[in-house]
């Protein structure tokens, strides 16, 4: 199997505190890992640092055969600007606050990026993007401004924005935990559809059942270390650690 | 009484100059000023903060008198009292004008410039087309009071000699023993910021189509 993506002994200190102490793991192609643990234990800082948005202190990373840092006398060093970029153009990220543009339509919240980023042409970028609402069954939407979408079609809206840059791999930071129940269902059937088009995909989430059901691996993470991984299954069903046992029991309390 | 007009008007004309030359440098001034205090890097920040004290500390008028008459003191030499309080009003409002756009950039939610970032926009692309639109729409407001003093304001251009609109009534006054110019150039006044504060209804309502 081919791997998308390889990180390797990530380190990351916000001043004096630890926040990822040593996290490494792989995701091969077409597959999806997802992320459990408590707030503060790193998970979100982790897809930041693969999305670009923070550096890390130290480690490896790896995306398709690329890589966009490497461990270098116990500090990560970087490639410069434009691999950065390049590499960060094989990279999409879903936001729990979805942070769509609120000022463009939907459609321009999708086209703007291939257009200005991509340099694709107007009516390619829109047929694209008409292509992904039809997808996300949000295509009478196009011509809406955000505010004017509930949080679960906003949701959609910032995945076939993701999507419209056709990402190898696409991370979701919490996607439904600003969501009511009903919505959250809409979130995960999308996410879903997209595990079953094998694509590759990265989730950070509370949805245990989810989780459990669309993931090909599963992390358990918490204080800035991976406590527990392994098969879906497993972790959640039978998980070893205590640790884990414990967190996944409080959600089943809940 | 036509007469009288004809000389305001003229006055009024001094005014308009005044107001418009000191948007045209101070608006985008202001930005420059503004990045200066929201820098990382201290000695910048902490000389923007200073100007900006002094600025908003000390009254105007004294300001253009001290524009005016500082260089001859300094350094023996003197300038065109126009001129000189062109740069009085555009040092002094693009202090203003860096606060409100400060308020503003502040005020945009971390996200929009995350989101940016993760979708490749360059750094100019993300302020001037997702940034900026939204600074904007939110600051109008603010920026439209600033606006509407300024155009008050400019009365003050007479202290170092600069015959304005008011300093022309002032002298009409006294001339015609009189108080009827003065609230003439009331009227002016009140007709010049009936228009800015209309055009600033315009723009809110043009910016209103999202929220």
């Amino acid at each position: 199997m081919e791997t998308m993506l390889r990180l390797k002994g990530l380190k990351k200190n916000f001043g004096e505190n630890a926040i990822l102490r040593d996290i490494s793991f792989t995701i091969e192609k077409g597959n999806v890992l997802s992320i459990i643990g408590p707030s503060g234990s790193g998970k979100s800082t982790t897809l930041r640092i693969i999305t670009q948005l923070e550096k890390a202190d130290d480690g490896t990373l790896e995306i398709g055969g690329r890589t966009l840092f490497r461990s270098y006398d116990g500090k990560s060093v970087y490639p410069g600007i434009k691999e950065e970029r390049e590499i960060g153009l094989m990279t999409g990220l879903v936001f729990q606050s979805f942070n769509l543009f609120p000022h463009f339509t939907v459609l321009r919240n999708i086209t703007e990026a291939q257009r200005a980023v991509l340099r694709r042409g107007k009516d390619e970028a829109e047929y694209k993007a008409m292509e992904l609402l039809k997808k996300m069954g949000l295509e009478d939407k196009a011509k809406s401004y955000p505010y004017q979408l509930s949080g679960g079609q906003q949701q959609r809206v910032s995945i076939a924005r993701a999507l419209a840059l056709d990402p190898a791999i696409l991370f979701f930071d919490e996607p439904t935990s600003a969501l009511d129940p009903e919505l959250t269902r809409e979130i995960l059937k999308v996410i879903r559809s997209l595990a079953e088009e094998r694509m590759t995909m990265a989730v950070v989430t509370h949805e245990m059942n989810f989780a459990r059901a669309i993931s090909d691996y599963a992390i358990f993470m918490d204080g800035g270390v991976i406590v527990e991984e392994g098969k879906p299954d497993e972790l959640f069903l039978n998980p070893q650690m205590q640790r884990t046992r414990d967190f996944i029991a409080s959600f089943d309390e809940a | 009484m036509q007469g009288l007009i004809l000389q305001m008007l003229e006055g009024t004309i001094v005014s308009l100059k005044v107001f418009f030359l000191t948007l045209l440098f101070s608006l985008p001034l202001g930005f420059v000023v503004a990045k200066g205090k929201m820098t990382r890097i201290k000695p910048i920040r902490w000389l923007t903060d200073f100007y900006i004290q002094i600025m908003r500390g000390t009254p105007l008028i004294l300001q253009l008198i001290f524009f005016y008459f500082a260089p001859f003191y300094l350094f023996g030499v003197s300038y065109d009292r126009f001129t000189a309080c062109i740069v009085a009003f555009v040092v002094n409002y693009s202090a203003y004008f860096a606060e409100i756009y400060r308020s503003g950039l502040q005020s945009i939610d971390r996200g929009q410039h995350e989101a940016a970032k993760v979708l490749g926009f360059s750094k100019a692309y993300t302020f001037f087309v997702i940034i900026l639109p939204q600074v904007i729409k939110r600051i109008l407001p603010a920026l439209g009071n600033e606006v509407i003093t300024l155009v008050k304001d400019t009365a003050l251009a007479q202290t170092i000699g600069v015959a304005e609109l008011f300093r022309v009534a002032q002298t009409a006054s006294s001339r015609e023993f009189s108080t009827v110019p003065i609230f003439v150039a009331g009227v002016f006044y009140f007709i010049m910021n009936y228009i800015v504060s209309r055009l600033f209804t315009l723009a809110e309502k043009k910016l209103g189509y999202y929220r």
